[in-house]
Parts: C-alpha cells; structure tokens; sequence
C-alpha cells in the first residue's frame, strides 16, 4: 500500500488564464468560463476538439441551485460532447484529477477550470453546512468563528501574535495593489490595521477575505505535446492532499498536520522555492501554513496578494497554481510551490511543486 | 499504464433507512467492501466519495463532515458531482488513480440519504412546480415510442423483468412480489405516458467498491473483477440541433469505450449490463442510444426477453434503478454489479458463465454519459 | 414600468436528520437536560462519535454522562452574529473540555461581556426552555453567570433532529435576462441572435455555446407571438415542502417562429388535454400591462413567469415533427 506525488508521465502547464475577482459580476457564471476557455485556446492555437479532457469544481450551494454546475458546461464548450467532469470542490482538485488521469498516457491534454460567484449569497451562513450536521451546523458554526478561535489558540500557544496578523494583512494587501486580478488592495501598515475593532476577536475585518465572484482556468499536457504548445511550460513536479478532523476540537487548531503530511510525501525542502502561492483565506493561516511548510524566509508568499486580496470561491485554490506558473512562466521564479485548501481552519489541504525545467 | 482490479464490493441495503446516520450509511458499505477485499481502513491510499446535489440531504461538500466517518483522516478524499451519473464517474475517476500508477489501494464510495431532504423538490431548484426527473424525460420517452414504434408493452415488460430480478436481490429497495403487467398499466399515471410502477422508488443507501493494482489483486482474497475498459462524455443540456431521445454525447461515450475494450459487437461480446433505467422506457432508448441494439429496434430485445436474466443479453440482473435509487449510488451500483456478476458472486441473480459486463450511468438532462466493462479475466479476447 | 434590478430568491427545506445510535441519545440526553459522552477505549469522547477517530473501528453504545460544568480552551467573540447563530446579540465560540470528557465540544458561550472571556475560564451548560432534542438546546455561560435550572425530561427517543436551512439570495439581473423582462413587461418577446451561427435564442443566456461567442445589445431580435407546440409533460403534482401545485397541470415548450430555441416552462391550461399535441400552432395572449407578473424568471430560470394570459390555438395545420425535431426539449 502506497501512494506517490508524481507519475512517470511529465506534465506541463502550458496555459493559465484567470477572470479578475469582482464583488460583484453582473453576468453569470458560465460567461466568466466563456472567456477563460477563449483565452486559452487563443494562447495555444487549439480548437475546442483538441482538447483531451475537461474538468472542473465549483459548488452548487454558493449560487443556491442544486445542479448549479451543470449550466457551466456551456463555459467551457462541450458541442460536440466532450470527455468530461466535475468535482464540488476548489478547481486545485480538478487540476488534482486531471494530473492522475495524464498519468494514463492515452491522452495529451486536459483543461481545468475552477468557479464560482459568491455575491448573490451570505457565504458565512452558507458556509456553516459545511460543519457536522448534528453538532456545529445548526448552531451557524461558521468558517470565520472557527478561524478566529484558531487565531485565538495560535496566540495562546505564543506561535503568533495580533502583530503577526496584521503584518500577512499589511503586506498581501499592499502586494495586491500590483496584482490586476486583485479585488481589495491597499497600502497600509500593521499599526494601522491594529486600530480596527475586532470582528470575530482576535479577528478584525481585513483579516478576512472579500466576498468575491470569479474563475480561474488552466490547460496541462503531458511531455512533448507541452513542448509543442509552450515555449516555456511551467512543469508540476508533484501534487499531494490530505485531509483532517471533521471535528474541531479533535484538531490542534494551531497546526496543519496535513500540509505536514503533504509536505512530507512531496520530500518538500521548505527553502528551495522562489516563490510560494498559498490559500491564506484568513491572514492566522499564513503563520500555520509557513510552519508546516517549513518556508525560510528567503520564500516570497503570496507575491499576489492572495486571497486577502480575491477570494472567489472554488476557483481560489486554482488561482494559486495560476499566479505561481505564471511568475515561471515569465522567468520571474524558477521553483515555486502552489497550496490550495478546503474547510474551516485548513481541514483539507493539496499541495503542488511548478518548476521551470521538466525534472 | 497500471491496471485497475476490483477486489471488494460493499451495499448497504436501500430502503428509507430511519435507524442509521449519513455516517452510519457510508461506513456500512466501506466496511463491507473492506472486508471483502481483506483489508483494513489503514489499508487505503485515497478515497474518492460521489453523490448528488448538497442540497438533497442539505451538507454542502459532505467530503468535509464525513471525513471521519470515511477512514480518510491524513489521506486524499475528493469529491465527484456529474448528476445522476456521479455515481459512474466517480468509480472512474477512482480506477484513474490505480490506473496512474500513482495511488496502489483505493476507496470509492457514493450514497444518498434521500430521507433527509426531498429530491423532487431539489430537482425543481428548491421551487414549487418542479416537474421531477420523470417531467423531463417523458416527452423524450414520447419521443422515442412514436419513432420507434414500440407498442406500449415495452414500458411495462421492463418494469416487471426489473422488480422480479430486485427480488433475487436482498439489498433491493423494493421487493413487489405480487408485480405483474396489469399492475403497472393500471398504476396511476404520473407523467404521460410513465406510470407509477415505471418509475424508480426514491432510496436511502451507499455502495462502495476498494479498487487496487495488480499486485494488490494477488493479494486480495477472492477473483477480482478487472477494468477493462472506461469512458465519459458530455454534452450541453438544451442547444438546438440537440438529439434528445439518442444523445450524441452517449453514442461517443460507448464508442470510445468498445473501442478502448477491443469491442467490435457489444451485443455478443458483452455477457450482460448494469444500465441506468429509471423509468422503464430507457432500457430499450440506452440499448439503441449505447449501440448494443440497432436504431429504432432496442425495443424488440426487451419484448424477446433478450434482457431478461436468462436471455442473451441480461440487463439489470439487481433489479436496477427501478428498485433501488439512492441517487448518488445508483451509478456506482451499477458499476459494482458488473464487477459482482464477472466476479461470480451475485447469488440468485447470477448471470452464468458471465466474463464481461458493462456498468452505465446516465445523469442531467440526459447529457452527461459514464460507463465502465469489466472483466473476469485481464484481457479477455474478444 | 417594472425597474427589474435585483432578484431575490431563498432556498428552504427543514431536513429530517435521522439520529442513529449514538448520535440519538446524545441529543435525547440534551433534551433532558443532560450531558452524554461515549467510551472509547480508555478516553470519553463529547460530543459522541459512532466510531473511535483514531482507528475508524465501531463504538458500542456506552454512555457516560459528562459536565455540566467545563473548561475553555480556544474562543473567538462573534461581534455581528448572523441569523443562523443561536444568539442575536455578541457571543463567544469556543471548545469546551466537559469535565469527565477527552475531547472538547465547540459550542456557543453566552457571556456578558467578552471581558470575562479566556483560556481556563470555567462554564456551566445551560438548556433552553424549549427543548427538541438538538444541539441547539443547549448553551453554556460563564460560572459566576449560571444558575438552577429545572429540567423536565421529554417523552420518547429523539429519533430525528430536524434542521430547517434557509438561505436567502439576492442578485442583479443579468444584462440580457433584463432586456428579455423589460421585452415581456412591454409585451414582446426578445431573444437574441447569435452573430456566429445564426441560431437565435430565447430567452438568451447572453451567450451562443456552440461557438461560446458572449452576445451583446446589439444582437437583440424582436420574435413574433406565434409559434408550434413542441413537446409537453403532463405533471402529476407530488406534494414537497413549498410545493403550491396540487393538480395535474400541463408544461409545455414553445418555439416561437424564427426562433432556434423553444420558450420552455409555459403554461397550456386552456387548451385541453386531449387537443395538445406536438405540432400545433399556437400564439401567446399577453395579460394586459398591470397584470404581468414576472415571479419565477432569473438569471438561471426562464419561461414567462405570469407574463402570457394563455395560448391560443391558430387553427393552423399541424407542423410535421421533422420541421421542429431539432428543436423540441
């Protein structure tokens, strides 16, 4: 029994596109894919047939329409039928399955999207389903509560501080104002933000994401047909998630055993990226993450601002594979590694290793 | 490329099942799939869930609140969502990680718990006026009868072929022991021209298969059952142009699996079929749609008795849809029972001498296609 | 002339969770006004689980009760509850180690301030008056803020923990979705045609998906009130949470004439059942102005909500099925 981070296939991202993060986008959701999918056979002179295999994650619940997803077939083409599927889950575990499935060796290319518009809901009430049914989400127990009660235990155990916070804050926000797909960006300095009220203390406001509508998207291919389509595609050197307690208090909320687990399986040495992309939804997780990671300082997180800056759901995690291929892509980083997470308080956490050269 | 061998299948019984969690549920059918592949939960490298919309049971990203229940603690889960072919496409996209190589002992599993919630009212977006699947599908049925020119005795055939077979099978749903075809005719009408007794029952339940490598297959305790062959396909729900009694996107889909498979003449090489049928006129619409009958002629297989267990071509050994629908499994129970036919283990509803067998799942608007063939044998020859 | 700027819509449906073994005597505990945790091994887990979390492997039942008093450890101080948060004025989340449980329980802390709220800090449950054996019938406050409570036990095993989710959604029109409302408030039908393929669509999505080519304003066409039957379901209503249909009623699409794409959803109730069929010749009788209602049509959902009185038929000849097969839903 065993399970390994990579196959014996090389695949390459040949193509990212990604729609900005609005508040609020006044077309549907299957326009924000439209586009992307142009983009990116524009990108890679591909007709739509030429492509292998398509799959996407975005979730019904956030747009309050069972079978939500179906109506997005239409963004990415599937006339004639497509080879095809989706995951209800951030489109990173799309790119996930869509990695596996070129492993197979029979087809060359996958396109691999990831959506979602937030705007028309109360992501905070909506997002309290995702705890135990019986236990946590009939009392409204919420990703933001059990955020703030990890910031809370973090600054027990004495591994961060408010000032911790609000430095992540400080810096995405200020890195975001460089970042044309961020959403909320700002100069402004940790002092400053410390002045804030509290909102789930020791929370405030902009330790939190913005409420964003967006999509991401991305095409893989595997060993030559990746030469043939990019001059520079961005290699993915290994992929792993893994997941943890469903239960909070069986967690220790100031830890990400999983990413440790990930990391651990990837053979992960926390210094030798450029660059790291990571889901830092509410700014505490940045501290957890750095740690299980083991990044060293000389390791530039988040050079996109990252979430705090556009949180469209289901295509968040994705846009941090995007935002890391393309800093390779533009010679900008030469290994970067891409982190994408789902549920409260990192429950379930997928790592990704991108560099510029195939092994 | 790795090859993927089905070596423990695991069902809960489907019924409305009001003693036992959505926990209690999936745990049921993983732990039987467990113990007949001889493993252990520690045994598992992945785990990859399916089921239908959130909303049928009101837990949004349920791979989330069942991730203890599942075994999955510090391991890989993810979640398939393709509609009523989710089930299908999730054992695909569980064989995929065998067939990698990248993962060597791994889990699927899909369940509904309809009980909870209301299906006809998540079909109808949570609306009043929904119309059910039944709304959607009868006037393609419509459609198809008028084409075809099935005499009306179709329909009803396979709603009583499909309920006697459900009573060769414990875990069926629904066990009508007095059926006949004067039962269904006079059942009520719900949807023109589909009667009650056409239609699937709405279910409780969870399937679960452990799906391995080679050398995991050596290992396990019993004959595997091994994956020949799988395809997906979609296509848009409504364009025009769109062909909605012989979708393209299932034509392509069986296409590329004979294909894949080494398969020139699905009618004869294909010992017997697990098809998605929930409501009675899709065994001869899937038969044409699939390619196993000629155009217009699905029809005349049923009303021969090809379909029956015993005929030449048996279609829902289990009693399939018709008799149990927990809609997030029905696809992964119709995958599973090809594996438990060329497998030899399914008891009374055996299909003799079965060594290959197609598991199908339809879903949406009749617009996504999942299919699966399994074999007794690694390379069966054709 | 309706403004069509914002749609709102809420999706509600009071599940029936059933509660199982463990599950079932933990929240039945709660109505009575106790505290249940299970052994497992040498440790009690509250809230209880049916399997142990570290091997996966089966529970018995055994139950021990646990509390009511317990210790603080992680909190947070919701400043703006939601709807959904058992209360409405600020409160606390916090894990709960319940003394003679292993495992902490996340619940809400009513406090009087968030002064009073730290690691350590000791709390007492606390039962609301009305009790329905869920999870929701308990809460927990400070020591020196608890009190006596008389609890009368309920009847039976909670067998059943209801959860009624609501969720409340509200977005703008689509550009396109608002031309086609604005089209129908004035009494015309507007679709759109597509600059690629010259198929035209109503109501238009804002996009042809053959060729995925977004359209604009200015492929807008105006169709006729004349179109052919194409396919019809009659539905025999199933009664479901918020379902008002109590009688069979027909739903039929139309294709309006020029038009690539039939007008789904549409009403037939004055024509009579055994007169319709695919291939008939209808036109639309628009309610007069003040009366067109608009519920039901959004971004994702189209038809003509209460917008069309009836369908007449023209008494034209039928259409052959050939003409509109590839057309018909």
């Amino acid at each position: 029994m065993a399970s390994r981070t990579h196959g014996k296939e090389d695949i390459a991202i040949v193509a990212v596109a990604q729609t900005p993060s609005y508040r609020a986008f006044e077309e549907t959701e299957p326009l924000l894919l439209l586009t992307l999918t142009n983009e990116i056979l524009k990108a890679t002179g591909l007709e739509r047939n030429d492509v292998d295999f398509t799959i996407a994650g975005s979730c019904d619940y956030l747009s309050g329409l069972p079978f939500a997803f179906v109506s997005n077939v239409d963004g990415f083409g599937a006339w004639p039928p497509v080879y095809e599927s989706h995951l209800e889950m951030d489109g990173a575990w799309a790119l996930f399955e869509a990695y596996v499935r070129l492993q197979m060796g029979d087809i060359d290319t996958a396109l691999v999207a990831g959506s979602g518009k937030s705007s028309p809901g109360r992501p905070r009430e909506i997002f309290a389903l995702q705890s135990n049914p019986y236990y946590l989400a009939p009392l409204g127990f919420d990703p933001i509560s059990l955020a703030g009660m990890q910031a809370n235990a973090l600054i027990d155990s004495g591994k961060a501080t408010e000032e911790d916070f609000a430095r992540v804050v400080s810096r995405s926000r200020r890195d975001g104002l460089s970042n044309p797909y961020a959403q909320v960006a700002k100069d402004v300095s940790p002092e400053a933000l410390l002045k804030e009220p509290y909102y789930a203390q020791p929370l405030r406001k902009h330790d939190l994401p913005p409420i964003s509508d967006g999509a991401s998207m991305l095409l893989l291919a595997r060993g030559d047909r990746a030469r043939e389509l990019s001059d520079n595609p961005v290699w993915i050197t290994g992929i792993d998630h893994r997941m943890e307690s469903s239960h909070p208090g069986l967690r220790d909320l100031t830890e990400s055993t999983s990413t440790r687990i990930a990391a651990e399986k990837l053979g992960l040495d926390g210094g030798a990226f450029d660059v790291a992309e990571l889901m830092v939804t509410y700014s505490p997780e940045e501290i957890v993450l750095k740690n299980a990671l083991g990044l060293t300082d000389s390791v530039r997180i988040n050079p996109s601002g990252g979430p705090l800056c556009g949180h469209p759901v289901m295509a968040t995690g994705l846009a941090r594979v995007c935002e890391a291929a393309r800093l390779i892509q533009r010679g900008e980083a030469g290994r970067a590694l891409a982190h994408a997470s789902s549920g409260g308080a990192l429950q379930q956490n997928l790592l990704c290793t991108l560099q510029a050269s195939a092994s | 490329m790795e090859r993927c061998a089905v070596v423990g299948l695991g069902q809960t019984k489907y019924s409305k099942r009001h003693e036992i969690t959505v926990d209690g549920l999936v745990r049921w059918a993983a732990k039987n799939a467990l113990e007949d592949a001889g493993l252990e939960w520690k045994d598992l490298d992945a785990i990859v869930i399916g089921k239908a919309p959130d909303a049928l049971e009101g837990i949004m990203m349920p791979e989330l609140s069942l991730a203890d229940a599942l075994g999955s603690i510090g391991k890989p889960i993810h979640r398939v969502h393709t509609a009523g072919s989710v089930g299908a496409s999730t054992a695909i996209s569980a064989a995929t990680l065998i067939e990698s190589g990248m993962y060597d002992t791994v889990l699927t599993l899909g369940y509904e718990k309809q009980s909870d919630g209301n299906a006809t009212w998540a079909l109808g977006g949570g609306r009043s006026g929904s119309q059910g699947a039944g709304g959607s599908f009868a006037p393609w049925i419509r459609k198809y009868i008028a084409k075809s020119g099935a005499p009306p005795e179709v329909g009803t055939k396979v709603a009583v072929k499909d309920r006697l077979n459900a009573l060769r099978n414990p875990n069926a749903h629904l066990h009508l022991y007095d059926i006949d075809e004067k039962k269904v005719k006079e059942s009520p009408m719900l949807w023109d021209p589909i009667h009650f007794l056409e239609s699937c029952p709405s279910s409780d339940g969870a399937a679960a298969m452990v799906l391995t490598n080679e050398k995991g297959a050596k290992k396990a305790p019993k004959k595997p059952a091994w994956v020949i062959a799988h395809a997906k396909r979609t296509e848009f729900t409504q364009f025009p142009g769109r062909d909605t009694v012989k979708p393209q996107a299932g034509v392509d889909c069986a296409e590329a699996l004979y294909k894949k498979a080494g398969i020139t003449n699905p009618r004869k090489q294909i010992d017997c079929a697990e098809l998605y049928v929930p409501f009675s006129w899709y065994e001869p619409m899937w038969l044409e749609g699939h390619l196993i009958a000629p155009e217009n002629e699905g029809w005349k297989m049923t009303l021969e008795g090809a379909t029956a267990i015993g005929g030449d071509f048996p279609v829902n050994m289990s009693g399939g849809v018709l008799s149990s629908n927990p809609i997030g499994a029905s696809g992964m129970i119709r995958c599973l029972e090809a594996a438990n036919q060329v497998r030899g283990t399914a008891g009374e509803y055996q299909v003799d001498g079965a060594r290959v067998a197609l598991g199908h799942a339809y879903g949406g608007a009749a617009n996504y296609f999942a299919m699966w063939i399994v074999s007794s044998e690694k390379d069966p020859k054709f | 002339m309706p403004k069509f700027e914002t749609t709102h819509y809420t999706l509600e449906y009071p599940y029936q969770r059933t509660t199982g073994p463990v599950t079932g005597p933990f929240l039945t505990g709660l109505r009575d006004g106790k505290l249940l945790g299970i052994r497992s091994g040498s440790r009690v887990l509250c809230p209880p689980l049916e399997f142990d979390p570290d091997t996966f492997e089966e529970l018995e039942p055994d139950f021990v009760e646990v509390g009511p008093f317990g210790t603080v450890g992680s909190w947070t101080w919701i400043a703006e509850p939601t709807r959904k948060h058992p209360f409405q004025e600020p409160f606390a989340f916090a894990t709960i180690a319940l003394d003679g449980a292993d495992t902490p329980i996340v619940h809400a802390v009513k406090a009087s301030s968030v002064d009073v709220m730290k690691r350590g800090m000791r709390v007492k449950a606390m039962y609301r008056e009305e009790r329905v054996g869920a999870i929701t019938d308990v809460y927990f406050v400070p020591e020196a803020e608890a009190y006596e409570q008389k609890i009368a036990k309920g009847k039976g095993e909670v067998g059943i923990s209801q959860h009624l989710i609501s969720l409340d959604f509200e977005e703008s029109f689509a550009p396109t979705r608002k031309r086609y409302l604005e089209g129908l408030a004035r009494g015309v039908f507007i679709g759109q045609k597509s600059p690629a393929t010259g198929k035209v669509y109503i109501p238009s999505k804002g996009y042809d998906p053959i060729e995925r080519v977004p359209m604009s304003e200015a492929d807008d066409v105006e169709l006729p009130y004349t179109g052919t039957i194409t396919s019809y379901t009659i539905i025999t209503p199933v009664a479901y949470y918020g379902q008002k249909e109590t009688e069979p009623y027909i739903r039929a699409s139309v294709l309006l004439d020029g038009a690539d794409t039939p007008l789904g959803q549409q009403d037939l109730r004055t024509i009579s059942t055994d007169e319709i069929r695919a291939g008939m010749r209808v036109k639309a009788i628009f309610k007069p102005e003040a009366e067109r209602d608009f519920e039901g049509i959004d971004n994702r959902w189209g038809g003509t909500g209460g917008v069309i009185d009836r369908w007449e038929p023209t008494g034209e000849p039928d259409v052959p099925f050939e003409v509109f097969s590839q057309h018909a839903y």
